[in-house]
């Protein structure tokens, strides 16, 4: 093996023609910086659609009676008409070091009216102060306080509110099914106001704590439809779901335990597209930047044949030309890296910490039942960066073989002739 | 001169003929020389008269058409083109007439560039540079790069790099065509001494009388033949 200094001739090199070096190196940082800055976005809008997919309202984890999805019907409580011990449940489910917190829900239909307006909806029932460490939609409220167990209290969404004309302090009729098969209603008092974004939650949403809405709806206190799991990292949901299934005997219990990629899968495959777009982007930004590096080498290597000649004469192998090039070819793609990250990295840092407003270009976006607000915001990727750096300087030697092959291929007889 | 059993060099009725489209031009025709060790040796002859090709078929550059060579006893028409780069290596030196230095390397960096890819050790390879560039005269130019050096220099330069990886023969073709007289009388000089002290065989193929006065062995070749060997004091 010869030990010739390749790496030193091919960082030299790239100081013969400056003005076509930089412009080479731009062109693979900018690439090297579009690849960065995709990744990190679609990064941010993967995280915010699954934080308000499973943060805003639901968990990233829901468990049920088996029977509750997808009727959702009233009669299917955690533990069958019996009802469970859930405080015994969520007990469990909280020693688990993944669970940040869990908090139990009861849901009915029912229509709300205020006056002459009326307003098809969802009856919610919460623990106020666990709901508020599971869920964000009821902290910060848009106005008022939290409803009080046992005082006719009830909050709703902004919307709802709009439409029955109501406001904080006024009054609504909640009417319902009771599971005692009687007409449910009562009259409470709208003590405050949510907003989460999702125009269909908020028009069609009334919170009340949950002892209230088991008292309207004729339901045993130890009868509820949801325990909704809070955990540190949504990514880990389904391993924490399956541990926690376990932990509960699930299946004796006839419990369903779903992480959130299950109870949406439309979202969860969003995710997996968007992971899959990293590859695309990266393939296609290199795969122009390649022609780019391709042309350079070609020019760079015709420039001197006369010198490949020479190495070749002396005794060198075609092998040891072909890694003068490419050793070019890699200085130049290492150069492209260390100038696309100081340009890419230090805004990327700001972005994450804090998210740019686009409320200016566009409003918020609901997608498939997650809110997306407008904001610019980055999520590390440090596998895809790092794959976004290897494949920079994998496509400068890709693009530079066909140039090193015939560099090897000098005649050297021919090339150094009369000379 | 002396006679040893093994030569510098030894071509044995060697052709080299290049057919351009339906011509066939016989650019060496049966050429049957001997160079010994230590010979000191120019090839004279008109443009065209063949002596660079013989000079890059002796050097294992091109191959010939029919016929043999044999560099420091060994045959180059069984050798595959990795193993011809391999006796370049260790047995051959070149000077070009245009000098062909690496730009982008030192004069120090491009006569070690031979011992590099032989693998002489960073010592001895600096050492040996070092003795060489105070012999040509090139101390204290190590550092420069060759767009900093005279014509005259940049020859001295590759004259240490095809000696220095201690070659059997060194191949000079025109060495001094791109040199004034001076930087051509020293430059000879400078070959020629290291033929006498260091023993260093070399061949040139030059049209340039002066270099023909200081060989001491004359091969005159027209139309591809030799037409004339004469040893000479």
């Amino acid at each position: 093996m010869q030990r010739a200094p390749w790496w030193r001739i091919g960082w030299r090199n790239l100081g013969r023609n400056r003005r076509r070096t930089v412009l080479t190196a731009m062109g693979l940082a900018v690439g090297y910086c579009s690849v960065v800055f995709m990744v990190g976005w679609a990064g941010g809008i993967t995280a915010e659609l699954v934080e308000n997919a499973t943060g805003l309202v639901s968990g990233q984890i829901e468990i049920h009676d088996a029977g509750y999805r997808p009727d959702r019907s009233l009669y299917d409580t955690i533990g069958g008409r019996d009802g469970a011990d859930f405080e015994s449940l969520l007990a469990t489910i909280t020693r688990d070091s993944a669970v940040v917190a869990a908090a139990p829900r009861v849901f009915a239909g029912g229509l709300v009216s205020s006056g002459e307006a009326t307003s098809a909806g969802i009856l919610m029932g919460v623990a106020p102060r666990r709901e508020t460490v599971v869920s964000r939609f009821l902290d910060p409220l848009v106005s008022g306080r939290l409803p009080e167990p046992g005082a006719n209290e009830v909050v709703i969404g902004e919307e709802m509110a709009r439409q029955l004309g109501v406001a904080e302090g006024g009054e609504v009729v909640v009417v319902g099914s009771a599971a005692d098969g009687s007409m449910a209603n009562d009259l409470y008092t709208v003590a405050g106001m949510f907003r989460t974004g999702l125009a269909e939650f908020d028009a069609a949403t009334l919170v009340m704590p949950i002892g209230d809405l088991q008292t309207l709806l004729v339901l045993d206190p130890a009868r509820i439809h949801e325990i909704a799991v809070a955990t540190g990292d949504p990514a880990t949901a389904t391993t924490t779901a399956a541990r926690l299934a376990g932990a509960l005997g699930a299946e004796a219990r006839g419990l369903d335990v779903a992480p959130w990629p299950e109870l949406n899968p439309v979202l969860s495959e969003y995710v997996s597209l968007a992971d899959s777009m990293y590859w695309i982007f990266i393939v296609i930004i290199f795969a122009v930047a390649s022609f780019g590096i391709a042309n350079t080498m070609l020019m760079a290597t015709f420039e001197r044949r006369r010198e490949f000649a020479v190495l070749l004469a002396l005794g060198a192998t075609p092998a040891s030309v072909v890694a003068s090039v490419l050793g070019e070819a890699v200085a130049i793609g290492a150069v492209s890296v260390a100038v696309g990250a100081a340009l890419i990295l230090p805004p990327m840092a700001w972005l994450h910490a804090a998210p740019l407003n686009l409320d200016w270009l566009y409003g918020n976006v609901t997608l498939q039942g997650a809110l997306l607000t407008p904001s610019l915001r980055i999520e590390p990727n440090i596998p895809a960066w790092t794959w976004a750096t290897v494949g920079l300087v994998l496509t400068a030697l890709l693009a530079a073989l066909y140039p090193a092959v015939r560099a090897a291929r000098v005649p050297p007889a021919d090339t150094l002739s009369g000379v | 001169m002396h006679r040893t059993s093994t030569p510098a060099v030894r071509t044995e009725a060697v052709w080299k003929i290049f057919r351009q489209e339906a011509e066939e031009v016989q650019a060496v025709r049966d050429v049957s020389l001997r160079f010994e060790r230590g010979e000191f040796t120019a090839l004279a002859g008109p443009s065209g008269s063949g002596k660079t090709t013989l000079l890059n078929l002796i050097g294992g550059l091109t191959r010939p058409s029919r016929g043999e060579i044999h560099v420091a006893g060994q045959a180059l028409s069984p050798l595959g083109n990795h193993e011809l780069a391999a006796l370049r290596l260790r047995h051959i030196g070149f000077v070009f007439q245009a000098y062909n230095l690496l730009p982008v390397l030192s004069a120090l960096e491009n006569a070690e560039l031979p011992m590099l890819l032989q693998g002489v050790g960073l010592e001895e390879r600096r050492a040996r540079v070092r003795e060489l560039f105070l012999r040509t005269g090139m101390e204290g130019l190590e550092d420069r790069r060759p767009g900093k050096l005279s014509g005259g220099q940049q020859q001295r330069v590759a004259v240490v790099r095809a000696v220095a990886g201690q070659p059997a023969l060194v191949l000079a073709d025109e060495p001094t065509a791109n040199l004034d007289s001076a930087a051509s009388d020293a430059l000879l000089e400078v070959m020629a001494e290291l033929n006498r002290e260091l023993g260093v065989t070399f061949v040139f193929a030059t049209h340039d009388t002066r270099v023909m006065q200081r060989a001491r062995r004359l091969i005159r070749i027209v139309d591809g033949a030799v037409a004339s060997d004469e040893a000479r004091g």
